[in-house]
């Protein structure tokens, strides 16, 4: 997926280096590194919000970094976002911040709203549709955000620390929901420093560090001694 | 799609509605001045227009003037081409005539003694007569013993004119000053109207939707908003139209010879139109550097 790629947000501050990484299609893959270390920044690179500066970037074949900005938008149509501070409109209804994803796609409304309904439910959001969006908890917030990112069928979807604003368990269900949606087929690209959702069980985990992603066994299975801190720069 | 885009358009209004009402106000308010500066000019050139197309002039003759000497100006003047009446109208007759238009102040006039009426030859010729030829008959009769003056309305036409032209001067002048201030009224609207809503925009351009999706509900309120703030211009015109044409219509309509018109509807629907334009335009300049996530 990541091929050789270099960005910088200032001239002579590179925050990615070289980096190389792939990706196979339905993998659920963690990213962690310190703070700085260029995990939105990487997340940023695949929905083209930022562009790269070097390098190829590959998504269902074609080269993220070279697309023409009008094809953009069909690109994003293929990932779901989700982000920390949940990033959906508070003055709609759960309804319509689900929703905004299919009307997008021009989908009649009738199938709208069945897709709407099954996807609330998978989420545990039953029935909450109506209710306006700036009301809800965090954790019900962010399933809304979930629910939005999934509703569309995305065949990739990146989650940028979705469980920062979280309190621990609330973290664990929303991972649980990032599960039932890896189940189902979808590639998860998640980006944490939340060590305790990375113990959950075993799964890759890629460290970002110096600009260049690193490969790190990761499992229950590792205890979490001294010599698994060094490897994690938390 | 296009159904999507009204209703967020009109929800963005019903949710914004002081800020949207504020600017249609203000963009009222700048094209009442506009339409005051048009509806002055329409009724101007159509003052012109009457009096251009008068094709008539008067003929004064001298006190000692004897009546073979109107007939035979009369005769001269029938023979010409391009003539189509020639009409004596003795000083009785002028004071009774102008008593009559004048209606109301008949009393005041009547007290007027009959010389302050010189008797007349009124003469009508085909309204597309050409000046000139006005010019040479006209030239003509002057040098003529028993003829005192020649009136041709002529001077009273340019006048006219040059006051028309004042007025299109002026009131382009004040279109672009009105054309100028709606831009920058709708345009710092929508400005903040998209801060407001930034989130909104970025969840659009996150989840793949075109910039046409995303910057269709902001032109048409932008052109919503230039388009009610003109209607709301050719309401409030047309009322103070009413009042004032109420209060001062007898005196003025014997003053000019006219009723005084309105805008005329393709000038009012084109000032509409012209809103509508100007705020989708101002709303697309608002938006050029539209957030992207
Ligand atoms: N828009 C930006 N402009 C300038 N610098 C930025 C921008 N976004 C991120 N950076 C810098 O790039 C580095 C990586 O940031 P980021 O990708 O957000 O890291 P992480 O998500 O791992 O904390 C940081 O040093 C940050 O200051
Ligand atoms: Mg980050």
């Amino acid at each position: 997926m990541f091929e050789d790629v270099y960005k910088s947000y200032r001239a002579g501050v590179p925050v990615l280096r070289g980096m190389n990484l792939i990706i196979e299609r339905g993998e659920f893959v963690f990213i962690t590194g310190p703070s700085g270390s260029g995990k939105s920044t990487l997340l940023r690179l695949l929905y083209r919000a930022e562009r790269v500066d070097q390098g190829r970037i590959l998504f269902m074949g074609r080269d993220v970094a070279r697309l023409r900005d009008e094809s953009v938008p069909f690109l994003r149509r293929n990932i779901g976002v989700v982000f920390q501070d949940f990033k959906i409109v508070s003055s709609w209804s759960v309804y319509e911040n689900v929703a905004i994803t299919l009307e997008v796609l021009g989908l009649p409304t009738r199938l709208i709203k069945a897709r709407v309904g099954e996807v609330l439910e998978r989420v545990g959001l039953t029935g909450r549709g109506g209710d306006v969006a700036g009301v809800l908890s965090g954790g019900e917030q962010q399933r809304v955000a979930l629910a939005r990112a999934i509703v569309g069928e995305p065949a990739l979807i990146l989650a940028d620390e979705p469980t920062g604003n979280l309190d621990p368990q609330l973290a664990l269900d929303i991972l649980g929901l990032f599960d039932e949606i890896h189940e189902s087929g979808t590639t998860v690209l998640f980006a944490t420093h939340d060590r305790t959702l990375l113990e959950v069980r075993p799964r890759r985990l890629i460290v970002l560090d110096e600009g260049k992603a690193m490969d790190v066994p990761n499992g229950v299975s590792t205890p979490p001694d001294e010599d698994y801190d060094n490897q994690l720069p938390l | 799609m296009f159904d999507g885009m009204t209703r967020r358009a009109r929800r963005g209004m019903l949710r914004e509605w002081r800020l949207h009402t504020l600017s249609v106000f203000s963009l009222a308010v700048a094209f009442v001045c506009l339409g005051a500066a048009l509806l002055v000019v329409a009724n101007l050139r159509a003052i012109e227009e009457r009096w251009a197309h008068a094709g008539r002039f008067s003929v004064y003759l001298k006190d000692q003037a004897t009546q073979p000497d109107i007939d035979l100006v009369k005769s001269a003047l029938t023979k010409v081409p391009g003539v189509t009446e020639v009409r004596y109208v003795s000083s009785g007759q002028a004071r009774a005539e102008f008593g009559m238009s004048e209606g109301a102040a008949k009393s005041d006039l009547a007290a007027l003694p009959v010389e302050a009426f010189p008797a007349s030859i009124e003469v009508l010729v085909r309204p597309d007569m050409p000046d000139a030829d006005i010019a040479e008959i006209t030239g003509k009769l002057k040098v003529l013993p028993a003829i005192e003056d020649v009136e041709t309305y002529q001077a009273w036409t340019e006048r006219l004119s040059r006051l028309v032209r004042g007025g299109v001067a002026a009131a382009s002048l004040l279109a672009i000053v009105v054309f100028a201030s709606v831009l920058a009224v709708v345009g710092s609207t929508i400005r903040l109207a998209l801060q407001r809503r930034r989130t909104e925009v970025e969840v659009l351009k996150l989840v793949g939707a075109t910039d046409v999706f995303v910057k269709g509900p902001f032109l048409l309120e932008g052109s919503a908003q230039g388009a009610m703030g003109a209607v709301g211009a050719v309401v409030l015109l047309g009322l103070l139209f009413a009042i004032v044409r109420g209060r001062l219509d007898g005196e003025l309509v014997t003053l000019i010879g006219l009723e005084p018109t309105f805008l005329p509807w393709p000038v009012a629907i084109g000032m509409i139109a012209v809103g509508a334009f100007l705020g989708m335009a101002a709303a697309a300049l608002g938006l050029r550097k539209l957030v992207t996530v």
